[in-house]
């Protein structure tokens, strides 16, 4: 199967790994456990792409809003609606980054890292030029890895005979968001 | 924006292949011989190739170099020659008025618009300065994966190509299921292939 094949009929595994992710970050109030790593802070931001339906009958619905508390998207869920893109905050020891991960083909989008030395107060020459290149790619491999490192957690639960266990969590947490909606 | 400053958004690719047993003496060369070439000062119409991270215009590596640590870092650098349809279609328009008003002709053959049509689209593009437009690259060598800072399809596409003409390497991009397929282990590992969507309600 060629790349654009896989694309479109694997495409689900990415938007059942982000509604796996949410679920288990309210689950364990922001937080999941990593062996090997601790726990890493996930917390789902107030911006949500939902996909409804197939090829081209497929449609989108963007849920955002500092008010919100992604209710919408929850419901949505309950409607068979899928997320495509999410914004996360990860955090890991003092390293904490922004990012809006897509489903489909795991793009990483308007990445924004933790702090670090402001530019003003960096020296020039190419040291410095390849010191600040380092750090950055540093953090940059960090974010990846944390979300690899998240995606393993789920596909080593996804493909194995705790998956019923935990299909049955996500659909009663998915029943209980549909309900937060009804006056 | 990208690698060095600011925001970034990254697609991450797996390099498929294996580099030479001098890697650093072979990528030297490959990035010497696929540098930009400047096209500000010809009548080319496009041109495509690295330059350093730290300045568009320093296709010699000349102030930084390609290599930080183990990575390779550089940024593709695209200029392309465009005319805008609006501005092509009101050229033409003006030229099929002046031959018909010096003709005393009513209208002009669909071939004599055709030609107008391309002469006027070649003159135009000869003048219009080239659009630059970058797009950064980390290689990690010793993992074999590379994060492109952009989403683009179409900055997707010339990556994978001048990447492969360049180094002779296949870029695979990173989907969930290949991820997955790397990352399984035990039991998930035996599972990972038959896996089918799951109903969530």
């Amino acid at each position: 199967m060629d790349l654009v094949d896989l694309i479109t009929e694997k495409r689900f595994l990415g938007q059942e790994f982000l509604t796996w992710l949410w679920y288990k970050s309210e689950e364990h109030g922001g937080s999941i456990y990593l062996p090997g790593r601790g726990d890493v802070l996930v917390v789902f931001e107030k911006h949500m792409l939902l996909e409804y339906g197939e090829g081209e009958e497929r449609e989108k619905v963007i849920c955002r809003g500092l008010q919100t508390e992604l209710k919408e998207a929850r419901a949505g869920l309950s409607l068979a609606k899928k997320p495509e893109q999410a914004r996360l905050r990860l955090g890991w020891g003092d390293q904490e980054f922004g990012v809006t991960l897509t489903a489909a083909v795991f793009e990483f989008r308007n990445i924004r890292l933790p702090k670090t030395v402001d530019r003003a107060d960096e020296g020039e020459g190419p040291e410095h030029l390849e010191a600040r290149l380092l750090e950055r790619i540093a953090l940059f491999e960090l974010l990846c890895s944390l979300v690899v490192d998240l995606f393993a957690l789920f596909i080593d639960i996804r493909a194995s005979q705790q998956w019923p266990q935990e299909l049955a969590g996500i659909r009663t947490w998915i029943a209980e968001g549909s309900q937060h909606l009804i006056p | 924006m990208g690698l060095l400053t600011g925001a970034a958004s990254l697609t991450r690719f797996a390099v498929e292949g294996d580099l030479p047993s001098s890697p650093w003496d072979f990528i030297a060369e490959q990035i010497k011989r696929h540098s930009f070439r400047d096209i500000d000062d010809t009548l080319d119409e496009y041109s495509v190739g690295w330059v350093s991270v730290a300045n568009m215009f320093d296709s010699s590596f000349a102030y930084a170099s390609y290599a930080a640590g183990d990575y390779v870092v550089l940024t593709l650098r695209v200029d392309e020659r465009r005319v805008s349809p609006a501005v092509l279609k009101k050229f033409c328009q003006k030229e099929e008025e002046r031959i018909k008003r010096e003709q005393q002709i009513p209208r002009l053959a669909r071939s004599a618009r055709t030609e107008i049509r391309e002469r006027l689209h070649a003159e135009l593009l000869r003048k219009s300065p080239p659009i630059p437009a970058t797009y950064d690259l980390c290689w990690n060598l010793a993992d074999g994966v590379v994060l492109f800072f952009s989403t683009s399809k179409k900055a997707v596409a010339l990556l994978e190509d001048l990447f492969k003409e360049t180094f002779g390497l296949a870029l695979i991009l990173q989907i969930p299921w290949l991820v997955g397929q790397r990352v399984a282990t035990g039991e998930a590992q035996r599972n990972f292939d038959s896996l089918q969507a799951a109903v969530l309600l």
